[in-house]
């Protein structure tokens, strides 16, 4: 039993959680905050474009471990910015790319909805 | 960084690339800047590589003395539509 009320994410089992969110989910969303509670507003907008076409999101709040969770994410997209969203394993980007792709009516396919 | 020379830069950088840049949370706010970049070198890349080019081009200033840009990417045809 621990009676550590908040143990600090070692760098391994914040690899081994990003590792596995993007294996096993087909849409992601690392993000600032709870799907309940973003605590950016960019994190919050990602959150909102992808909400828009898909229900099934499984998001990841960075929080908790920040920088580790940045370098875990870079191995995988080369960026270190939050939000990310991953489709299928594949970076897709951050909030920018998002927008982006919903004004030019590509985000439903992106996001396979 | 001064957010002129922000769109400066992106300018010097990417070919032929015209950027304004703007201050969506006010005059005042200096450190979240909105780029709206138009340039050739977006024809046919995706959104991705776009932002990846323009990011390119801003160097090590977005992990250092730029806190967060706002970024669209048009392509000359786009930006007449």
């Amino acid at each position: 039993m621990s009676f550590d009320p908040d143990p600090e994410l070692s760098t391994e089992e914040v690899q081994q959680r990003v590792d596995e969110a993007i294996a096993e989910n087909e849409v992601v969303l690392f993000m600032k905050g709870t799907e309940l509670m973003p605590q950016c507003g960019y994190s919050k907008r990602a959150l909102g474009l992808i909400g828009q076409y898909r229900e099934d999101v499984e998001t990841v709040d960075v929080l908790p471990a920040l920088d580790a969770f940045r370098d875990a994410l870079e191995a995988h997209s080369g960026w270190e910015t939050i939000p990310q969203t991953f489709v299928d394993g594949e970076f897709v980007g951050g909030s920018d790319v998002l927008a982006e792709l919903e004004e030019k009516g590509e985000l439903a396919e992106t996001l396979e909805a | 960084m001064d957010p002129e020379d922000v769109a400066a830069l992106v300018e010097s950088e990417l070919p032929d690339a015209e950027a304004t840049v703007g201050r969506p949370r006010g005059v005042e706010d200096d450190d979240h800047l909105a780029l709206e970049v138009v340039s050739p070198a977006f024809e046919g890349e995706s959104v991705l590589d776009r932002h990846e080019l323009v990011y390119d081009a801003l160097g090590e200033h977005m992990t250092t003395d730029i806190h967060a840009v706002e970024l669209t990417t048009q392509t000359p045809e786009e930006a007449e539509e």
